[in-house]
């Protein structure tokens, strides 16, 4: 209760005080303090309307102002105790003699409270302090009785408590006054008795008694001063007629837990008015048990009927109480002493007894409190020896016994929970079956928050529009408290409105003179009252209507005029505004203009062929309060002449005879463009030749043009141009001399996107550098790419999103001399990142021996990878565990092991794998390797080492071969030596000269010597073994269907196996040679025509007729058959020995010496086809040969 | 019947063919699943009304948890069973089960119509003073659904044959919170009014399970039947 805040006396209007102490009237202002109500229903204009007047059934709200009343009684009763405390009149021990046990409240830190007016004694709490109470926080235990105050024989109450309201009655209300403070007397009424005696005893009621009483006081005080005689001032005071207040009659009111007292007061003079100081008590379940005593000063007149109520934190239904009262004359006009009258009987209220026939109540009903609040409970039992439990929120709660059958529970500081409030009940149980059940909703309400933000503004000067934040929302449900209400109380006009919303309301302004506004702004729940104030005149809280009609005039490439219009509210009402000018989204310029209707502002330095966005707001320009919105509006600008000459750079490929110029320039940036580039000239002009210079417009979107100039310096000219004009012109010499391309490359390190590039400073002057590189240079149109240096510059870092990893960048550093020649000063290359080798060489063995081969890779190209290559690896498997000389063992990707040649130097791309061994399987891989690693894995070759042998074989083959082939090429060359040497030519008997003669005969066939006509010289058998007879004979046999019947004197080399006999026929004509090599094998015979046919020779019949058939006709075939040709040994002329042969018709044996020479027998002429007839016949003609065995 | 059946054995006798057709035809009004047409008496509108009631029932037991809640301890507390005080004017759903098992339809239906019709009225006064918007639309939602019941009740009912009770004059419920109602005995009575409703609920599911399956035609007959009669 101490955190509340004050009720400050001096904020009552004297009204308040004259009606009465329940009628506190409310006061607005920034100080917050709980609702203070009155009673009574006709003072309608200061307070929210009840419908039910004072005593009655409450009205929705009535609980809350219980709530607001004891936050200003307790602040009354603190003070108010003390002095009381100490001052006891002996006189007032008279009232029976009674030990008052002073009742402890059972609630220490909610005391009974005094109403307003009242001055309150509060009644010590017992051994725990207020603070410590509340402290706790929980339910507080009933503490005992306290002891009785005891009061001073002159205690003037009265005048230690100067905030006391009272209540007399309608409409007779005063303020009271201590009895001590000086009053100016009244004039005394003429038909008036002077006088009074206040602590006269005298009962006469009639008016001139009191009048007398009244005088005898005065009388009797103006005597004693005199005197200053003490005892006898006790006897005549006590012989005074006591002003006794008569008639207690007391009521309650369950809902407010209040009682409510009216008296009378005996002996009062007639219409007269006199201030009276009346003392109550209260006490609980028994008259000894005083809770509460308390003064209540008022201004009493005769025959009044006097009101005063109290309220008591316990509910009425818990407790019987009683109440008694007693007076004393507390006027100016009667000086002192006074005496306090007697006290009237104990009123007993109980309302108990009215309560039904229920076993068991829970009082007090339905509460409505505010957060923090504490509140007693406590429930009747009918029978005691009933089992009363009871809960708080689901939780049981054990309260204190009051009497055998109440209980009281207090809950203190209780929280909000819900909306729909806290439940607290009680049952009854009859071993586990409940019987009854009596609860109360405790309805806590959320502490009323003062408005925050409250502001006031209007846009028309008509309405004024007012916000503010509400705060929480104290609505409660079932309807038990809705939300706060917000009422606008214009003081000046004196007129209010109810808000119907929560955090706005508009007023209407109706007289256009008020400029001063001041607001009150009341928000307010049944059980709080609290309000925020302004103050203000109303041209400071303008806060403008949007500005509108917003327009550009006369705009052209760099400014522009705006103007705009602002809604009249007001004559001479001075805006001021604020203008904005934003391009691509930032702002540009800004300015402040004050105007008064019609705004217009020139807006300059403005960028050509721009779109620009202009927006204004304005604001009270005598007091800024707020801004208007912006209302703004695009424009663009003009288009000017190009402000800058392109960036133009030029690729120069010089062809025999000419120049190949590739101009390129970069298209102008918005801000120097100044509008839409239209084309590009490019002005050719020779400097070693005056001539007329040449003119090339290229359209705009192009980038570059090609320019194919003869072997002359060229001053070339490029300017971009727009609808406007042209730029200034950007300036190129070419050299007449082809670029210096000697120049050396140099690598720059890897620098993660960045090249940086340094150069030496070229000698002479220079008006700049230019390095030039290529974005792609993998594509043939690389997008030639340049940087402009300055001429004090010797290095540059060049940074393009373009640049790609893997991928060499070229650079060319040219230094721009002051004709605008370029002169190339240095090469780099270079990679952003490197990375490993994509693929690798291709491998080639070469020198394969059994102990070493060569690898070689000679086609690699080092300069189309994606990094610099640094060397090699050559990986070499083997079964060998150990690794060869200079290679290391390595451990490969997948785990297996092998053995590991570095080569360091790129160019080195062979290598000589020696130290194998023969007729062993090496597998074998190379890859290239750059800083970022070594290329991608690939199959190993394999290669097989040869047999160490076979080269030995080699190198006898292969002079063999070179002496066969001499030998061939040797007998080529002879051939006809040899031909001569080892077969000389047969000789042809057709060709001899001796058929010239035959000629001349009839009979052809008779120039044929015939063999029957021949008798051979000799034949000689060189050997005949038995073997080879049977084996001649055999092999006749068998062959003699398949194989020409021929009869082969010489052995062929398959069926040469051994010692053959051959039969050689003794021919003069090789007679040496036979006999010289003793064989006919090794000299090219030819085949001599079998037995047989020489047996069908033999018939002269046979040859007649073969030779006239077939040789005739054979003869022009003779020539071209000639390798078939077989010749027949044609014997000279046969020879006697023999008695076996066959001679027919016998030659001349000097016909036959004649010819010895051979004749050739064509092949067919010579092989028959077979007949069966010939086979035969061969057959019938073996076995004559067998006679030549 | 003992004519065609013999016939089967040669179907390519043209008689016989029209004499199986004309016996499946014969037979066809025989088979339940297509004696659909005809009128099929309250049987079904009874186990809509019954599944309507355990709809309902699962509907309110989310709905008695929001309101509970919303009450506050001890009322949503699952324990609480406070002796019913107040809220007499409530339909009772709690009989002797000897009681209830001597009802008869038309009383059954009646006393579940007449308790719905008292409930329906007591929620909506309870839907008027919820405080959230929520509930309000649930509390709605949920008098919707109960309108329907009543209007299922009442279907059935009629069905049977049965008239509608005719609330007395001056005897309809109304919501009156009374001055000397207190609000604890008002939540009182909202605790009873959504206890009952979910008894009655119950008991309804009960009752209509009843109804239903007397009402039921005994299909298994029908099945027999045909089995005999056919085949």
């Amino acid at each position: 209760m101490e955190t509340r805040p004050k009720v400050w006396l001096k904020d009552f209007l004297p009204e308040d005080f004259r009606r009465g102490s329940h009628r506190f009237g409310l006061w607005i202002g920034t100080t917050s303090a709980p609702v203070r109500y009155t009673a009574q229903p006709s003072s309608v204009t200061r307070l929210p309307s009840g419908p039910a007047g004072w005593p009655g059934r409450p009205w929705p709200g009535q609980q809350q102002r219980c709530a607001g009343r004891r936050a200003s009684a307790a602040e009354f009763s603190v003070s108010a105790f003390p002095s009381q405390a100490s001052t006891t009149s002996p006189s007032h021990r008279r009232p029976p003699a009674r030990k008052v046990r002073v009742a402890r409240s059972r609630l220490p830190q909610d005391p009974v409270r005094l109403p307003r007016g009242t001055e309150g004694r509060r009644i010590p709490v017992g051994p725990r302090s207020a603070k410590s109470a509340k402290q706790d926080g929980k339910l507080q235990k009933t503490s005992p009785l306290c002891p009785p105050p005891r009061f001073s024989r002159n205690s003037r109450p009265s005048a230690l408590a100067p905030q006391l309201i009272h209540s007399p009655g309608p409409g007779r209300l005063g303020t009271s006054a201590p009895p001590s403070t000086p009053a100016p007397a009244p004039a005394p009424a003429p038909h008036t008795p002077r006088r009074t005696r206040p602590g006269s005893r005298s009962p006469s009621p009639a008016a001139k008694a009191e009048l007398m009483a009244l005088f005898e006081v005065f009388q009797t005080t103006f005597f004693l001063t005199l005197l200053s005689l003490r005892t006898y001032q006790s006897e005549v005071l006590a012989e005074r007629v006591p002003l006794t207040p008569v008639s207690l009659k007391v009521s309650t009111n369950s809902a407010r837990q209040s009682l409510h007292l009216q008296w009378t007061v005996q002996n009062l003079p007639y219409h007269q008015e006199l201030k009276m100081v009346f003392q109550i008590q209260i006490s609980r379940i028994e008259t000894s048990n005083v809770i509460w005593v308390g003064n209540y000063s008022t201004t009493v007149k005769w025959n009044q009927v006097l009101h005063w109520s109290w309220e008591s934190e316990l509910p009425l239904e818990c407790a019987t109480h009683f109440v008694r009262i007693k007076s004393v004359v507390d006027d100016a006009r009667f000086p002192e002493p006074n005496f306090w009258s007697n006290w009237s009987s104990w009123e007993e209220v109980s309302v108990q007894d009215s309560l039904g026939q229920d076993i068991l109540f829970v009082f007090p009903k339905d509460k409505l409190v505010e957060e923090g609040a504490n509140v007693t409970i406590c429930y009747i039992s009918r029978n005691i020896q009933n089992n009363v439990s009871c809960y708080w929120e689901g939780k049981q709660i054990y309260g204190e016994q009051l009497d055998p059958h109440v209980s009281v529970f207090h809950l203190s500081s209780v929280p909000f929970i819900r909306k729909t409030g806290a439940d607290m009940y009680c049952e009854v149980s009859q071993g586990n079956v409940s019987t009854s059940i009596k609860g109360i909703v405790l309805f806590v309400s959320k502490v009323l928050e003062e408005p925050k933000d409250f502001s006031c503004e209007t846009r028309d000067f008509k309405t004024l529009h007012c916000t503010w934040d509400p705060g929480v929302d104290t609505a409660l449900g079932w309807s038990k408290q809705p939300s706060q209400s917000y009422t606008l109380f214009e003081s000046f006009s004196g007129e209010k409105k109810l808000c119907t919303h929560q955090n706005w309301c508009n007023w209407q302004i109706t007289q256009d003179s008020q400029e001063t506004y001041n607001f009150t702004l009341i928000a307010e729940n049944y059980l709080r009252k609290r309000s925020v104030n302004i103050l203000f005149n109303l041209t400071h809280q303008v806060y403008p209507m949007n500005p509108f009609s917003v327009n550009f005039e006369n705009v052209n490439a760099t400014n522009a005029i705006m103007t705009w219009k602002v809604y009249s509210v007001k004559n001479n009402f001075t805006y001021l505004c604020q203008i904005e000018v934003y391009c691509e989204g930032k702002m540009k310029q800004q300015y402040n203009v004050s105007i008064k209707m019609n705004g217009e502002y020139f807006l300059s330095d403005l960028e050509p062929f721009t779109e620009y966005m202009a927006r204004v707001r304005c604001a009270g320009a005598s007091h800024f309060w707020k801004w208007s919105q912006w209302s703004g509006q695009n424009f663009t600008t003009l288009e000017a002449a190009p402000s800058e000459a392109p960036d133009v750079w030029r690729n120069v490929n010089s062809e025999p005879g000419s120049h190949i110029v590739t101009l390129f320039w970069k298209p102008l940036s918005k801000l120097h463009a100044n509008g839409k580039i239209l084309f590009y000239n490019v002005v050719v002009e020779n400097l070693d030749k005056p001539s007329k210079s040449e003119l090339h417009s290229v359209p705009a979107p192009a980038k570059s043009t090609k320019l194919t100039l003869d072997r002359h310096s060229y001053e070339i000219w490029v300017t971009a141009n727009n609808s406007v004009g042209a730029s200034p012109a950007s300036i190129i010499v070419i050299s007449a001399d082809p670029e210096n391309q000697e120049v050396e490359e140099e690598r720059i390190a890897d620098t993660e996107g960045r090249f940086s590039l340094s150069w030496k400073p070229q000698p002479g002057d220079v008006v700049g550098y230019v390095v030039d590189w290529c974005d792609h240079p993998q594509y043939t149109l690389c997008d030639l790419q340049w940087k402009n240096v300055g001429p004090n510059a010797t290095s540059t870092v060049i940074s393009t999103d373009a640049f790609r990893p893997g991928v060499r960048y070229n650079f060319r550093i040219y230094g721009l001399s002051t004709k605008r020649i370029a002169c190339l000063l240095e090469k780099k290359t270079g990679y952003s990142q490197e990375l490993a080798p994509s693929d690798n060489p291709h491998m080639l063995v070469d020198k394969l021996t059994s102990h070493s081969f060569t690898l070689s890779w000679k086609y690699y190209s080092t300069e189309s990878q994606p990094g610099f290559i640094q060397g090699y690896h050559v990986y070499l498997k083997s079964k060998a565990r150990q690794c060869h000389p200079r290679f290391e063992r390595a451990v490969l990707t997948d785990g297996s092991e092998c053995c590991k040649y570095k080569i360091d130097n790129p160019e080195e791309k062979a290598l000589i794998v020696d130290n194998l061994k023969p007729k062993s399987v090496y597998e074998i891989f190379v890859t290239p390797f750059t800083s970022a690693g070594e290329g991608p894995n690939a199959t190993f070759t394999k290669v097989t080492t040869p047999d160490e042998h076979s080269s030995m074989l080699i190198y006898i083959l292969l002079p063999m071969s070179f002496c066969v082939l001499l030998i061939m090429i040797g007998c080529y060359l002879k051939s006809q030596w040899i031909k001569e040497t080892c077969y000389p030519d047969i000789p042809d008997p057709y060709k001899s000269s001796i058929l010239s003669l035959i000629k001349f005969k009839e009979k052809p066939h008779l120039t044929i010597m015939n063999v029957s006509d021949c008798i051979p010289d000799a034949i000689e058998v060189v050997s005949k073994p038995e073997g080879t007879k049977i084996q001649f004979r055999k092999s006749l046999t068998e062959t003699e269907l398949t194989k020409p019947n021929y009869l082969y004197l010489l052995p062929t080399e398959k069926n040469h196996s051994g010692p053959v006999p051959f039969i050689c026929f003794e021919n003069l004509t090789y007679n040496q040679a036979t006999s010289d090599s003793g064989s006919c094998g090794h000299v090219p015979v030819p085949m001599k025509p079998p037995p047989s046919q020489l047996g069908l020779m033999i018939s002269p019949e046979n040859v007649k007729k073969a030779l006239g058939k077939n040789y005739m006709n054979s003869l022009g075939e003779i020539s071209a058959g000639g390798t078939n040709l077989n010749y027949v040994s044609q014997l000279a002329s046969p020879m006697s020995g023999d008695k076996d042969s066959l001679p027919t018709n016998p030659v001349e044996p000097s016909n036959c010496s004649e010819y010895k020479r051979q004749m050739a027998v064509p092949l067919c002429l010579a092989s028959p086809p077979l007949t069966e007839n010939s086979s035969l016949s061969s057959i019938t003609l073996l076995n004559p040969g067998e006679h030549y065995r | 019947m003992d004519s065609w059946y013999p016939r089967m054995a040669k179907p390519w006798d043209s008689w016989g063919m029209l004499a199986c057709l004309c016996t499946v035809l014969w037979h066809l009004p025989a088979v339940p699943a297509l004696n659909r047409t005809g009128d099929l008496g309250p049987g079904p509108s009874i186990q809509k009304t019954y599944d309507l009631t355990r709809y309902l029932e699962h509907q309110l037991r989310s709905l008695a948890g929001t309101y509970l809640n919303y009450l506050g301890p001890p009322f949503n507390e699952p324990d609480f069973n406070p002796p019913r005080l107040g809220a007499e004017t409530l339909p009772r759903a709690t009989v002797d089960l000897e009681v209830w098992r001597s009802l008869n339809d038309k009383l059954r239906l009646t006393q579940n119509y007449e308790a719905y019709s008292h409930l329906l009225c007591y929620l909506r006064g309870l839907n008027r003073q919820a405080a959230t918007a929520e509930l309000r639309r649930s509390l709605a939602h949920f008098c919707t659904s109960l309108q329907g019941l009543l209007g299922s009740i009442a279907g059935v009912m009629a069905a049977l044959g049965y008239p509608l009770p005719q609330p007395l004059p001056g005897t309809e419920p109304t919501w009156t919170p009374g001055p000397a109602h207190s609000d604890f005995l008002q939540k009182m009575d909202d605790f009873w009014l959504l206890k009952e409703l979910q008894t009655w609920l119950w008991r309804s599911a009960k009752d209509f399970n009843r109804l239903k399956k007397k009402m039921q035609p005994p299909a298994a007959a029908v099945t027999l039947h045909l089995g005999a009669h056919g085949f």
